[in-house]
């Protein structure tokens, strides 16, 4: 091992301790990017931040899964709902925020070679977001009469605690302030070089930060005026208008999700699988989609809602989305087309599909990330497109399904997808070999096989058997005869599925958690391949097929349009609505 | 083909987009379409649309509605037999106001829904067919009218489905539908 390139353990167990030039720079022996300490050690601290809410938000995972399963009936019903919260704003908010600030560090200073600018408002955000995040899980911990358990939603005018508001408020300018580093080396390179294009990443990363900031302004002005109804100053608040304001941010959040996650997958298939850009105007077109689409998709929660027309119902979640939906289904072709071209230009696969075959499937980046694409695409994105038809809406709202639609996106998608990118960074920043390496392989397959029936089941129960989501039990409902028993047999595999996927989850953390302790300090370049360099070359596509990406796409399109069919059959079984 | 790691320095706009990507993105544009086209369709050929005017009310001029309603119906021992053609429901912590009622199948009701305190979920299906369900939003100071029709006799099973406090998962009600 060459002594240059490991650093000697110091405080916090050297894992701070890169080797860098004078200037703070060191040059990735596997990316080719110019790293300055600054912004890699700002990834580093958001990414550690982001796992320690993993574990919180997965704990609480035990609690919630085990109550809703009968069977075993874990929790009272106060206790149901103070943990749903907790799993709900762990998982959905911090886990996934904190990811995300590391990311936009990622995508604009790591990946343009500069330094982070103004380290002391990512600092600064950091101390704000970390303190408000644990002032708002004690919240959550500690609710009780005359207040009630936020969940993820707080619908006024059910009240929370006026500490919940006010820890959220605080959240979010958290996390404003975090973003702003990322703004400013955008705005540095451009005022640099006005006349060249962002990397796709950087740009991918740039639409995340705008889409971002429309939804914690938002957030903003939900929040403000509902805390200030709960401590009295605002006499009234409307239940209509809350909705509507509410998921600006309960969607955008997700959406900040979405655009981040497509942004690691333009990124991790390149560094691990030899990928390139087909075509930077398509690509660049679908993320301009988003930026002006997206948000509407926050209108899929509102169709069952009186108090809003027709006609804004079929604009926001048709019209307007589809936009959105257009771009997805570009990325969904775009990205492995990227992958096929790029594997095929290397001579790795002649075949339809021997260019996948043959890709890194041990590497447990590569397998997470390929995860995160098929299960966001198949299950997240076929569902949401579904439950956001006006009508179709009726039979997925508020029920299991919906959460199934979630878990879908949120964990199979972005989840998976962003546990590739820890154990890229494990290898490539910390520089660390990976603690309890077959375990680490494996985990990819079985995180996501379990996790997958565990959201297969949710959607069946839901528009199978109707059941609610957000109720401690079904099968036993205190005051009537009726109840869901006839759903038990598939409470039966959600159960142990669901028990399956959180040691999934577990083994993530320890891998994790395991190779920062324990992990031999390592060049990466002796862990992942280098990547070779891309020759931009405009005729060199052509000569590349992506038949396999285009009979793959086409499966998709198939399992669309049956499952939207099918779903159109439920509906039509209802009785006169409308 | 270029990396995403790279500024462009080059005109990427005019490079040439791979035919097959184009026909996909085709695919996708009509898609979209067939997607906007149908639930705009199902308006005017389905039996299932939502649609429905909302009006403006207090909690305390629902609960006058629903008292006058309930006056007005003939009370069974299974219910309210609506007077008219209008059926009043109010959610509240943890019940629905003015259920249970008996419908008459193959009739159209106006179903004027609101809620006396928070939000609620109104979530209705046959006891004997679970997976024919629909749902619909309660909000305070809302009253949405929505007309049904029940063609198939039975009972009905309405679940409160959004959350609306501790009690929330013991707020059911039912309807009858006779022929």
């Amino acid at each position: 091992m060459d002594p240059s390139t490991t650093a000697p353990r110091s405080g916090l167990l050297g894992l701070f301790d890169n080797p860098y030039d004078e200037e703070g720079f060191r040059t990735c022996s596997v990316t080719g990017l110019n790293i300055h300490r600054s912004v890699e050690n700002y990834v580093k601290l958001f990414g550690l931040t982001a796992v320690v809410a993993l574990l919180v938000g997965g704990i609480a995972a035990i609690f919630v899964a085990m109550t809703r399963w009968e069977l075993v009936s874990l929790t009272s019903a106060p206790d149901f709902y103070n943990w749903l919260s907790v799993h709900a704003w762990n998982l959905l908010i911090f886990w996934m925020v904190f990811m995300e600030i590391g990311i936009l560090y990622v995508g604009g200073p790591m990946v343009l070679g500069r330094k982070l600018p103004t380290p002391s408002l990512a600092k600064t955000g950091w101390i704000v977001m970390l303190g408000s995040a644990v002032w708002i899980n004690v919240e959550l911990f500690t609710t009780s009469a005359p207040d009630s358990a936020p969940l993820l939603t707080s619908y006024a005018p059910l009240p929370s605690s006026a500490g919940f508001y006010l820890g959220t408020i605080v959240f979010i300018l958290g996390t404003i302030i975090a973003a702003l580093p990322f703004l400013i080396s955008i705005w540095q390179e451009k005022t640099e070089h006005p006349n060249r294009s962002l990397p796709l990443v950087s740009f991918g990363a740039f639409i995340t930060a705008i889409v971002a900031l429309e939804a914690l302004i938002g957030g903003l002005i939900t929040y403000v005026p509902t805390y200030l109804w709960r401590i009295g100053i605002v006499e009234h608040i409307d239940a209509a208008w809350y909705r509507q304001m509410y998921w600006i941010i309960g969607h955008g959040s997700q959406q900040i999700n979405l655009l981040a996650m497509i942004t690691v997958w333009y990124f991790l298939t390149h560094v691990v699988g030899g990928a390139e850009v087909v075509s930077e105007k398509v690509s660049r077109t679908a993320f301009i989609l988003y930026l002006f689409f997206i948000n509407m998709g926050a209108a899929h929660h509102l169709m069952a809602d009186p108090a809003l027309a027709t006609v804004w119902k079929e604009w926001n979640t048709s019209y307007a989305v589809y936009g959105a939906v257009i771009a997805s289904m570009i990325h969904a072709f775009a990205i492995p087309a990227g992958l096929e071209a790029g594997r095929r230009k290397r001579g790795q696969g002649k075949g339809l599909f021997s260019w996948l075959m043959s890709a890194p499937w041990k590497d447990p980046v590569f397998s997470s990330v390929i995860f995160g694409i098929i299960l966001f695409g198949f299950l997240g994105g076929i569902t949401g497109v579904i439950m956001g038809q006006m009508q179709l809406n009726l039979t997925w709202h508020n029920t299991f399904a919906t959460v199934g639609h979630f878990h879908a996106t949120v964990v199979l998608g972005t989840t998976i997808t962003f546990m590739g990118l820890v154990y890229f960074v494990i290898r490539l920043l910390f520089r660390r070999k990976l603690f309890l390496k077959p375990l680490a392989q494996l985990q990819p397959y079985f995180y996501a096989g379990t996790m997958s029936l565990t959201t297969l089941m949710m959607l069946y129960l839901g528009i199978l058997y109707g059941i609610p989501r957000r109720h401690p039990s079904v099968t036993d409902i205190p005051g009537t005869e009726f109840d869901f028993a006839a759903a038990e047999p598939l409470f039966w595999v959600f159960g142990v599925a669901a028990i399956l996927a959180i040691t999934g989850g577990a083994l993530f953390i320890l891998v994790a958690v395991g190779s920062l302790l324990f992990g031999e300090p390592t060049d990466p370049s002796s862990l992942v391949p280098a990547v070779e360099p891309v020759e931009d070359d405009d005729t060199s596509l052509h000569a590349q097929s992506v038949r396999g990406t285009f009979t793959l796409t086409l499966v998709f399109l198939a399992v669309f349009v049956v499952t939207y069919v099918l779903n159109w059959y439920l509906l039509s079984r209802l009785w006169h609505i409308g | 083909m270029s990396s995403p790691l790279k500024p462009q320095t080059d005109n990427w706009w005019d490079v040439p987009v791979h035919w097959d990507e184009k026909v996909w993105i085709g695919i996708s544009v009509f898609w979209a379409l067939v997607l906007f086209g149908w639930m705009t369709a199902w308006g005017s050929i389905g039996n299932q649309t939502q649609e429905g005017p909302t009006y403006q009310v207090s909690p305390n001029a629902f609960q006058t509605k629903i008292d006058s309603f309930k006056a007005r119906a003939e009370e069974t021992d299974r219910g309210f037999r609506p007077a008219g053609s209008d059926v009043y429901i109010a959610g509240m912590r943890y019940g629905f106001d003015g259920l249970p009622v008996v419908l008459k199948a193959g009739k159209e009701y106006d179903f004027h829904l609101s809620s006396y305190d928070v939000q609620h979920g109104f979530g209705v299906r046959p006891n004997d067919a679970l997976s024919k369900q629909m749902t619909l939003q309660l909000l305070p100071g809302y009253e949405w009218v929505l007309p049904m029709t029940f063609d198939e006799p039975g009972t009905y099973h309405v679940v409160c489905n959004e959350f609306c406090g501790v009690g929330h998962r013991t707020m059911h009600a039912k309807f009858i539908v006779e022929k």
